[in-house]
C-alpha cells in the first residue's frame, strides 16, 4: 500500500495509519465555524475600553462571580445528592414501582427549568401566590410557605430540572457495576455502607464526574429562571447590560469572563476524569442482587414520589390546569391561537424546523469531526475533537452577543433571519452531536470499511454503503438530543429572533413575563411534549430502559 | 409500555393541532423584496398601504397590539411584524442595524432613548397627518419623531394593607423605613423607571437621585422586570406600595383589586409629579416606509389617540381626544418640569448612576 508521508507529519506524531487530507480539512474548517464566535467575544473583551473593565471591577464582577459560583455549587451538589439517591434507589434496591419511577424520574429533563420556575412561583410566591392564599384563607391569617425567589428558590428550582442528567449517567453506571466489587469489598470486612462509600461511589466517579460537568455549565448558561427568581448571575447581568444602555463593551467583558469560567469548569473536569481509572471485564457480568429496604421501604417510596410529584406532576398539572382555563375562556383562546399576524401554529413550526435544523447541521458537522478524531487518532485529531464541545461551555446569551455582531458586519444579509438562530443552536449543541458520533464509531470496527474498500468501494462510497448505515442509529440519537435542547433554548432565540418570529420557547417566555399565565399554558404544554418525544426516543435507547 | 403509547398519541395531536392551525409556511421566514418608495413620498390619507411593516416596540405588546389590529383593519394587505423587548434592547438593535435597517417604525415608552437616537441620526424625519396639532415640546427637532400619549409615575397601593391617614405623599416618602419590604418597583432595564431617574437627576442633581435609590435598595424594595408584575403583586396583597405608570393602577382596578392611586409631590417645595411620554419615529432606510407613515399617521390620528385613551388609560396628546371617564386630568395637577433635549444628553450618566448603586 502507498503511503504518503509529508516531512511534517513528525510534529503530529502521526500513527500508523495513513493521514486523509481531506477530512482533516473538513473537521479543521469545523473547529474553525466554532472557534470564530468565541475568539470574537474575547477580542471584544480584551478590546473593551479600560474605563468599562474598571467600571465593572469596582462594582459589579466580584458579586456576580460569588452569586454564580455559588449557585453551581449549590446546584451541582443537590442534583448530585438527588440523582445518585434516586438512581441507587430504583437500581440497587427493592423499591415499589420502581420500573416506573425510573421513568417519572428521567422525564423532568421535558421540562425547560424556567417553566418549573414559573409554574412553582405562581403557586408559592409568597403572599401572592396560590398555596399562601390558600393557606391564608384556611387558618385566617398568613401561613409561613417557603418562598421561590432568591438563592434558595433558585437552587431549588435549578436542582429540580437538573437533576435527571446525573441520575441517568448514575443509573447506567450503577447497572453496569459489576456484582463482584462489592462482594469482593464484604468479603473483606466492609460493612454494606463502607462498600457503598469505598467501593461503589469511587466506581462511579466517571459517571458522576460526567452527569455534574452537564449540570454545572447548564447552570452558567442558565438565563430565564435566574431572571425569573430574581437571582443574579454572570448571563443574567450580560442580559441587563445588553437591554441597559446603548453599549456592548460591558456585555463582552461579562461575556469574556463567563465563557473563562466556563472553560475553567471544562478543564477541572478533564483533571478529574484523568486522575483514575476504571475498567471492568464485560464478560461474566451479572446484575447485584438488590439491596432489601426492609422497613424503609415506604420513607424512600414517599422520597422518590415525592421528587417526581415536584418535578413533573406539579408542573404538568398546573400547565393543564391553565390550559384547560385558557380553553375556556373565549378571549384568551383567541390570543393563544392568533397574537398579531402569528398564531400557535407558527410558532409550533417554527421551533421545530429550526431545532430540527439545528440537529440535521450538527449531526453534518459532528461526523468529519468525529471521523478524523476516531479513525486517525493524533494529536490534532484530538484538540479539534475537544475544541468542538467548547460550545457547552459558551451561554446562549455570549453566542447571541457575538452572531448579533458578527453577523451584522460581516453576513448582513443572514442578518435578522432565522438561520441565524439556527447557527446559534448548532454552535451551542454541537458538542452533544460530536460526542454521539464519536461513540457510534468507536463501537464499529475499520475492519468492516476495509473490508469494503479491499473489495473495490472508493472511500466514499465505502462510507456511505457500510459505516453511515451501521452509525446512524447513534447519530439519530445525537441528532434527538440536539433537537431536545434546541427547543428549550431561550437566550439566545430571544436575542437573535427576527421582528414577528417567535418559538414556543420565546412565547410562553413572553406571555408568563407579562403575567398570562392561562396564555402561556398551551404553548408551554407543547413544548414539553415536543420534547418527551425525542427524550423519550433517546431514554429508550439507554440500557437502564430496556 | 403504557408511557409511550401515550407519548405517540400525545405527538399525533400536536401535529393535528399544527395543521388545523393556518398559515404555517417556511417561506413567511425569508425576507421579500419590498418595492422602494422614495422615503418623503407622503402617502394620501385614506389609501391603504401594503407589503410587511416592521414595528420595533418598547412598549409591551399588550399595550400595543389593539392599536396594531385596529391599523391592520384599515389596512388588511398589510403584514404588521412586532418585535417588543425594553427600550435600550430594541435601541440597540436599531443602532446595531444602523447599516442594515430592519425596522420601519419604532415605538418607545419615554422621550430620552427616542432623542438620543435622533441625535445618532437613526431616524428619518417624518411630520404625521395632523402632527402641527401635537403640543411643540412632544414633536422631536426637525420632526426626528413624533410624541404620541403622556403618561404619569404614580404610587399605588392596596386599600387593605394601607390606611389613608399613612398614604405617603412623594417619592421620597418611600424610603421611609415603616414600608421596609413593602413596596415594588421595576428594574433597571424598564424604561419609566429610567426615565424617572433621569428626570430626577435633572430636577435634584446625582447626590440626592442617587440616596433616593440607595434608600429604596436599603428598603428592600423589590424591583421586578416589568409593572405588569408590579400592579399584580400590589393587587393581590403581595406588596402594600407599587411605583409604577398611572394607568398600571387603572388596569389593576379594572381586574377588581382594592387598589388606590397617589399623584405625589404636590405639596410646597415639592418637585410635582413626574411624567413621560411615549413617541414613535420612521427608521432611516426602512423596508417598507409608504406602510412606515401610514402607521405614523394612524398613532397620531383621533382614531389611534383614542384606542390609547380608551384601552390603556393614557392622556392622548392630541388635543380634543377624550380621556377614559375616571381618568383624573393632568391638569389638575402640577407637574415637574424636565428638559427633554438635555435629560436625552445625560442619560448616559444616568445608566452609570443605576450601574453605581447597583439598581437591580
Amino acid at each position: 500500500m502507498q503511503r504518503i508521508v509529508p516531512t511534517w507529519t513528525f510534529l503530529l506524531r502521526l500513527p500508523r495509519r495513513s493521514f486523509s487530507y481531506r477530512l482533516a480539512l473538513a473537521a479543521g474548517l469545523v473547529a474553525l465555524f466554532v472557534a470564530i464566535p468565541l475568539a470574537y467575544i474575547f477580542i471584544r473583551a480584551a478590546g473593551a475600553e479600560p474605563a468599562a473593565w474598571e467600571r465593572l471591577l469596582q462594582t459589579r464582577i466580584w458579586l456576580l462571580l460569588g452569586n454564580t459560583l455559588l449557585l453551581v455549587l449549590a446546584v451541582t451538589s443537590g442534583a448530585l445528592a438527588i440523582g445518585v439517591s434516586m438512581a441507587w434507589l430504583t437500581e440497587r434496591t427493592d423499591l415499589p414501582g420502581r420500573r416506573f419511577l425510573r421513568w417519572m424520574l428521567a422525564l423532568p429533563l421535558a421540562i425547560p427549568a424556567y417553566i418549573g420556575g414559573i409554574v412553582h412561583l405562581a403557586l408559592l410566591r409568597p403572599r401572592g401566590g396560590m398555596i399562601p392564599k390558600v393557606l391564608e384563607a384556611l387558618f385566617g391569617q398568613p401561613v409561613f410557605t417557603p418562598s421561590p425567589l432568591g438563592f434558595w428558590g433558585a437552587a431549588f428550582i435549578l436542582t429540580l430540572f437538573t437533576f435527571p442528567y446525573v441520575y441517568l449517567l448514575s443509573g447506567a453506571a450503577f447497572r453496569s457495576l459489576h456484582a463482584s466489587l462489592e462482594e469482593a469489598a464484604r468479603t473483606l470486612g466492609c460493612r454494606p455502607w463502607q462498600a457503598l462509600w469505598r467501593v461503589t461511589l469511587p466506581a462511579l466517579r466517571p459517571g458522576l464526574a460526567a452527569g455534574a460537568l452537564l449540570v454545572a455549565l447548564d447552570i452558567l448558561a442558565e438565563y430565564g429562571t435566574v431572571a425569573l427568581l430574581r437571582y443574579e448571575t454572570f448571563s443574567s447581568a450580560i442580559f441587563v447590560q445588553l437591554s441597559g444602555r446603548y453599549d456592548r463593551s460591558a456585555a463582552s467583558v461579562l461575556s469574556g469572563v463567563l465563557v473563562s469560567l466556563a472553560v475553567l469548569i471544562l478543564w477541572f473536569e478533564v483533571r478529574l476524569q484523568g486522575q483514575a481509572r476504571f475498567t471492568q471485564m464485560e464478560s461474566g457480568w451479572r446484575p447485584a442482587p438488590p439491596v432489601a429496604l426492609g422497613r424503609w421501604r415506604a420513607a424512600a417510596f414517599l422520597l422518590a414520589a415525592g421528587v417526581v410529584f415536584a418535578s413533573l406532576v406539579v408542573p404538568v398539572g398546573v400547565l393543564l390546569a391553565w390550559s384547560v382555563q385558557a380553553l375556556l375562556d373565549p378571549a384568551t383562546l383567541q390570543m393563544v391561537f392568533q397574537s398579531g399576524s402569528r398564531g400557535l401554529g407558527d410558532f409550533l413550526w417554527n421551533s421545530l424546523w429550526t431545532s430540527s435544523l439545528a440537529a440535521g447541521a450538527a449531526v453534518a458537522l459532528a461526523l468529519p469531526v468525529a471521523l478524523f478524531a476516531v479513525r486517525y487518532p493524533n494529536r490534532l485529531s484530538r484538540w479539534i475533537a475537544r475544541f468542538c464541545q467548547v460550545g457547552y461551555a459558551i451561554p446562549g446569551v455570549v453566542i447571541a452577543l457575538s452572531l448579533v455582531l458578527l453577523v451584522n458586519r460581516a453576513l448582513p444579509f443572514l442578518y435578522a433571519t432565522p438561520l441565524v438562530i439556527v447557527i446559534a443552536y448548532v454552535l451551542r449543541h454541537m458538542p452533544q452531536a460530536v460526542r454521539a458520533a464519536e461513540s457510534a464509531l468507536r463501537q464499529l470496527s475499520p475492519t468492516l470499511e476495509e473490508a469494503a474498500r479491499m473489495a473495490g468501494r472508493s472511500a466514499g462510497s465505502a462510507f456511505l454503503q457500510v459505516t453511515l448505515p451501521l452509525i446512524l442509529p447513534g447519530l439519530l440519537a445525537g441528532a434527538a438530543l440536539v433537537f431536545l435542547t434546541s427547543l428549550k433554548e431561550l437566550p439566545a432565540t430571544l436575542l437573535l429572533r427576527p421582528a414577528g418570529f417567535d418559538t414556543l420557547a420565546v412565547r410562553v417566555w413572553i406571555w408568563a413575563s407579562d403575567g398570562f399565565y392561562a396564555q402561556a399554558a398551551p404553548a408551554a404544554l407543547l413544548l414539553v411534549l415536543a420534547s418527551a418525544l425525542p427524550l423519550s426516543f433517546l431514554l429508550r435507547r439507554e440500557h437502564i430502559f430496556k | 409500555m403504557r408511557l409511550y403509547r401515550f407519548l405517540i398519541v400525545a405527538a399525533i395531536s400536536v401535529w393535528v393541532l399544527a395543521a388545523c392551525v393556518p398559515a404555517a409556511t417556511p417561506g413567511a421566514t425569508a425576507v421579500p423584496a419590498i418595492p422602494e418608495t422614495a422615503a418623503t413620498a407622503t402617502v394620501p390619507a385614506g389609501q391603504a398601504v401594503s407589503g410587511r411593516l416592521v414595528i420595533y416596540s418598547g412598549r409591551s405588546e399588550p399595550l400595543l397590539q389593539p392599536v396594531i389590529d385596529a391599523f391592520r383593519a384599515q389596512n388588511p394587505d398589510v403584514e404588521v411584524l412586532l418585535k417588543a423587548g425594553s427600550n435600550s434592547e430594541v435601541a440597540n438593535a436599531l443602532i446595531e442595524e444602523q447599516a442594515n435597517p430592519q425596522a420601519d417604525v419604532f415605538v418607545t415608552t419615554e422621550l430620552f432613548t427616542v432623542q438620543s437616537l435622533a441625535q445618532k441620526g437613526i431616524f428619518e424625519p417624518y411630520r404625521p397627518a395632523g402632527a402641527e396639532q401635537i403640543p411643540a415640546e412632544f414633536r422631536g427637532p426637525e420632526d426626528a419623531w413624533i410624541g404620541l400619549t403622556r403618561r404619569a409615575r404614580v404610587i399605588m397601593y392596596n386599600t387593605e394593607l394601607v390606611s389613608a391617614e399613612e398614604l405617603p405623599t412623594s417619592i421620597f416618602d418611600l424610603t421611609d423605613p415603616k414600608w421596609k419590604g413593602k413596596i415594588a418597583a421595576a428594574g433597571s432595564t424598564n424604561g419609566s423607571m429610567q426615565a424617572q431617574i433621569a428626570a430626577l437627576r435633572q430636577l435634584l442633581g446625582e447626590e440626592k437621585t442617587e440616596a433616593w435609590l440607595q434608600g429604596l435598595i436599603a428598603n428592600d424594595v423589590t424591583f421586578f422586570g416589568g409593572h405588569t408584575d408590579v400592579r399584580k403583586a400590589v393587587g393581590t396583597g403581595e406588596f402594600a406600595l407599587g411605583l409604577v405608570n398611572h394607568y398600571y393602577y387603572y388596569l389593576q382596578q379594572a381586574e377588581g383589586s382594592p387598589v388606590g392611586i397617589i399623584f405625589p409631590d404636590q405639596g410646597e417645595g415639592q418637585i410635582g409629579l413626574i411624567t413621560n411620554a411615549t413617541a414613535a419615529a420612521v427608521v432611516k432606510g426602512a423596508p417598507n416606509p409608504a406602510a412606515a407613515q401610514a402607521f405614523m399617521d394612524f398613532l397620531v390620528s383621533p382614531e389611534g389617540q383614542k384606542l390609547f385613551a380608551e384601552l390603556n388609560y393614557e392622556y392622548p396628546l392630541l388635543p380634543g381626544v377624550a380621556l377614559r371617564p375616571g381618568v383624573e386630568p393632568l391638569e389638575n395637577y402640577r407637574l415637574a418640569d424636565v428638559n427633554v433635549a438635555q435629560a436625552a444628553q445625560e442619560f448616559e450618566a444616568t445608566f452609570d448612576l443605576m450601574e453605581k448603586v447597583g439598581l437591580p
